[in-house]
């Protein structure tokens, strides 16, 4: 029983995780219907951003937010504007554009740091609380606690503003969207650059919690999609709750499996899924452009 | 009368295909104009190119005296100029109000949304009924309705209509043009009505213009168009 | 500023064709083959004239290595536009096929290469049938999903791959081992390899395969509308592309006769250099890939050498560039610039008052 509860905190604990990594990665994927292979590069650079922000200016990582996230907001926004947007009516260079950002800002990072290991202390780090018996490391209850309030305050900012309903506008009718005075083009780097400003917000809570190192970009990428195609895309809601989904699955399979196949559990799961229901298991706006509903 | 809207000379298509071939026609304030044709005809191609939506490789759009042929389509809310797409393309997961909302996007009409909303729930009380429903899940007819409520919301001076009948029961279609006649009529809208149900069109409209294949055929006042019968014979099924 | 993607009318007009390979005047794959033939004999021109030059011969073979297999991903990412990640995984299996049954079983390598084939096109069928409904990148996706997933489990299968610790092939040198001690058997090895794919690749451009993928990639509503069976043509595609990738695979096992799962899965170094050889020689084109090989070969292995040394992974910054570079402004790769090229000449001497 004891051994339950620890997975499913592990379970929940990583959940919370890839909620906080995915929840801009579905922004992006239901306005922009963009698949940005770099997400995880974002993710990345947030972490390595909490790093600078501490070695430089001491900034404890919950602070350093307050200068990263703007910073990856301003990439991401330009990245739209400068490269994707020219690339608006051809998918397959987009793949191509996205995945060279990939490569690009995981061999700059790893120039730049010389491939020296780093990592990230953080005031909340060491502590660890006690719940219902269970184990349970500050950070990464911080970074579930941020994952919800992410998730909650976007979920807020669509619901309840003109220019989140703006934003929903272009995802769900992008030419009807026009004629109500929306500029389309800004809507797509303004979203691109919340997605990539959340994917900083999650670098920098899981700095503490990970070993900073290039590639850990692509290590977060593969659940993150996971998680938007299970939860459904534009659902902020599905992105949320796939990410608890994921980060059960791949808790229990690390148990009662091997630990280095539960990477190959989590696809079997999810082809499975997708053989099964294959509009996903929120089944939302745009899954017909991910080819979900399409029967060969 | 002054002229509101004037198009001169416009070719328009998608891709390698030209849809319309140097088109010209003007519109009147306080006037309502239909452009009636075939399937294909480019109605809604005409439609797209004054709203913004679809580029004019040739010729000129002038609205209230300002060329706004380069124009971006999300410019024209703002400044008075309004399109009710075919079928009303309303946003589906959104509700009715947050649509409504939405139509009062351009700042123009976001000054005025709070009076707007009243103002425009009066003159279609299934507004006000339907208000928290998700618009993908209403009917044809009640759809049309949002859809033009919508368009209302900036207050615009000029307000086109693309083929609003389609679909909808006699008595919804009957209950459109009345609204659509009373808006111009009474409250000074300007409105382009394009429809492939001539009959209805030709009975509310002051004039018309007949589209074919992208070319402009006929031209002339409602009343008289009604009466000749290649028309009666070509379109209304006489 | 707007744009005809975004007009209202529900049926837009039919997609522009894309594939320049389509505009091409129609061949038979005979009338095509000469044509394909002198452009082998020329490489193996290339390879005598580096007689001698192991540096020069080595650069060679990797270049027809890649231009081989690069030809092989063209067939499903260039033809049928299905952009596949995945390749890696292919690659790899037909490695370890032929390295384990000539370790193992001391089958010849060079029979081998047939279980290299089957294995590779039969594991690719069978994971990308469940995954061929996706669409463009969410495929993509999946496909490098599958590749990590391969990775994991290539780490874990010891007995197969040797762990993380890898296989090695003893130097034993004859030729019914396929180990050679001069490098220009090496060269002309892989350029036999570059000359298989080339042929295979014309015929199935000129068969009613390549156009029902090229069907299938334009538009593949429309296609499925004409009766096409897009699942069976997406299928067949891959398994020629990813059976072609293994025995590439196998003749790369044999040649470095040491790998660990990590080199051979690696989406730098191989999975996605298939996909960026053939974007820059020119997607969905016929020698392409083979022209784009002998430009980025060599140049990667100059960058390596001045820049690798500078900073760790600069010479993927520059590739990366590259890819990026490709996609923006040079979406038909160099054939398209040779054709757009050609087509200005053919334009100016026509009109004859250009000056």
């Amino acid at each position: 029983m004891a051994d339950l509860a620890n997975i499913l905190a592990v379970g929940i604990l990583l959940g919370g995780t890839y909620a906080l990594v995915s929840v801009g990665l579905n922004l992006i994927f239901g306005v922009i219907r963009v698949v940005n292979f770099a997400q995880g590069e974002f993710v990345m650079l947030g972490m390595y951003g909490a790093y600078a922000a501490y070695a430089v200016l001491g900034l404890d990582p919950a602070v350093a937010l307050l200068v990263v996230l703007p910073a990856l907001f301003v990439l991401g926004a330009a990245l739209q504007r400068l490269v994707l947007a020219r690339l608006r009516t051809e998918p397959t260079m987009q793949i191509f554009a996205t995945f060279g950002l990939l490569m690009l800002i995981e061999n700059a990072v790893l120039a730049a740091t010389r491939g020296t290991a780093y990592s990230v202390p953080s005031a909340v780090a060491q502590a660890s609380l006690s719940v219902g018996g269970v184990q349970v490391g500050a950070s990464r209850l911080l970074a579930l606690a941020a994952a919800t309030l992410a998730a909650a305050g976007l979920g807020l900012f669509l619901r309840r503003t003109m220019l989140g309903r703006a934003i929903r506008a272009v995802a769900q009718d992008s030419a009807a969207a026009r004629l109500m005075g929306v500029d389309v083009e800004r809507i797509y780097w303004l979203t691109f650059g919340i997605g990539t400003a959340l994917a900083g917000l999650a670098g920098c809570l899981l700095a503490p919690i990970y070993s900073l190192s290039p590639q850990i970009g692509t290590s977060f990428i593969l659940p993150a999609f996971a998680v938007v195609v299970l939860g459904g895309l534009g659902s902020v809601l599905g992105a949320y709750v796939g990410g608890f989904i994921v980060g059960l699955t791949e808790a229990f399979a690390g148990y009662y499996l091997d630990p280095a196949l539960k990477h190959a559990v989590l696809f079997a799961v999810f082809i499975g899924v997708l053989i099964v229901r294959p509009s996903g298991l929120f089944g939302q706006v745009g899954a017909e452009e991910v080819g979900l509903r399409e029967q060969s | 009368m002054s002229t509101i809207l004037t198009v001169e000379g416009v070719t328009a298509g998608y891709g390698d295909a030209t849809v319309l071939f140097d088109v010209s026609c003007t519109v009147a304030a306080g006037e309502i104009v239909a452009v009636v044709g075939a399937n294909g005809a480019g109605k809604t191609t005409l439609l797209s190119a004054i709203a913004g939506l679809v580029p004019a490789r040739a010729g000129r759009i002038t609205f209230r005296g300002e060329d706004i042929t380069g124009r971006p389509a999300h410019w024209r809310p703002g400044h008075g100029l309004a399109l009710v797409a075919e079928g009303g393309r309303l946003f589906p997961f959104m509700t009715v109000e947050e649509n409504l909302l939405l139509g009062a996007y351009a700042p123009r009409g976001r000054a005025i949304l709070k009076e707007r909303l009243e103002e425009v729930m009066a003159v279609f009380p299934i507004l006000r009924e339907r208000r928290e429903q998700a618009a993908g899940k209403l009917s044809g007819g009640e759809r049309q309705m949002v859809a033009i409520a919508r368009a209302l919301m900036c207050r615009p001076d000029l307000l086109m209509l693309d083929e609003p009948s389609v679909g909808l029961s006699p008595l919804m279609v009957g209950r459109v043009f009345e609204i659509v006649e009373r808006l111009a009529r009474r409250d000074g809208l300007t409105v382009i009505l394009v429809e492939q149900n001539v009959t209805e069109a030709l009975a509310v409209a002051d004039r018309a213009y007949v589209l074919d294949h992208g070319h402009i055929t006929r031209a002339g006042a409602a009343a008289v168009l009604r009466g000749e019968r290649e028309i009666q014979e070509a379109y209304m099924g006489v | 500023m707007s744009n005809p993607e975004m007009a209202i009318p529900i049926t837009r007009a039919p997609p522009v064709a894309a594939a320049t390979a389509a505009r091409a005047p129609l061949r038979t794959f005979w009338g095509e083959l000469p044509r394909a033939l002198l452009l082998l004999a020329g490489l193996a021109a290339l390879v005598y004239a580096a007689s001698g030059d192991n540096f020069s011969l080595n650069i060679l073979a990797s270049s027809f290595l890649f231009a081989g297999l690069a030809s092989a991903w063209n067939i499903i990412g260039g033809f049928g536009g299905q952009f596949s990640l995945a390749h890696s995984v292919f690659f790899a299996v037909g490695a370890y096929t032929t390295a384990n049954l000539y370790l193992k079983l001391g089958l010849s390598p060079w029979l081998g290469l047939v279980p290299a084939f089957l294995l590779a096109a039969a594991v690719a069928m069978l994971v990308s049938w469940p995954v061929f409904r996706l669409r463009g990148p969410f495929f993509a996706i999946a496909t490098m999903a599958f590749t990590e997933v391969a990775l994991a489990i290539g780490n874990y299968a010891e007995w197969l791959t040797g762990g993380t610790r890898g296989l090695s092939i003893p130097f034993r040198l004859g030729v019914g081992n396929m180990i050679f001690r001069d490098r220009m058997s090496y060269a002309l090895l892989m350029l036999g390899f570059c000359a298989l794919t080339l042929i295979v690749v014309v015929a199935v451009h000129r068969s009613r395969l390549g156009y029902y993928l090229q069907a299938v990639r334009d538009n593949e509503q429309a296609a499925r509308a004409s009766g096409v069976s897009v699942l069976r043509v997406k299928l067949t595609g891959m398994a020629i592309s990813a059976g072609l990738t293994g025995i590439g695979g196998g003749l790369f096992f044999m040649q470095v006769r040491v790998a660990d799962p990590a080199a051979l899965l690696s989406l730098f170094d191989f999975g996605v250099k298939f996909a960026l050889i053939a974007l820059i020689g020119g997607l969905g084109s016929v020698y392409g890939p083979v022209l784009g090989a002998l430009v980025i070969i060599p140049l990667e292995s100059w960058l390596r050498a001045e820049l690798g040394g500078l900073l760790p992974g600069a010479n993927l910054i520059v590739l990366s560039l590259l890819l990026i570079g490709a996609a923006l402004f040079m979406k038909h790769g160099i054939v398209g610039l040779g054709r757009g090229l050609a087509a200005r000449v053919a334009a100016g001497r026509s009109t004859g008052d250009r000056a």
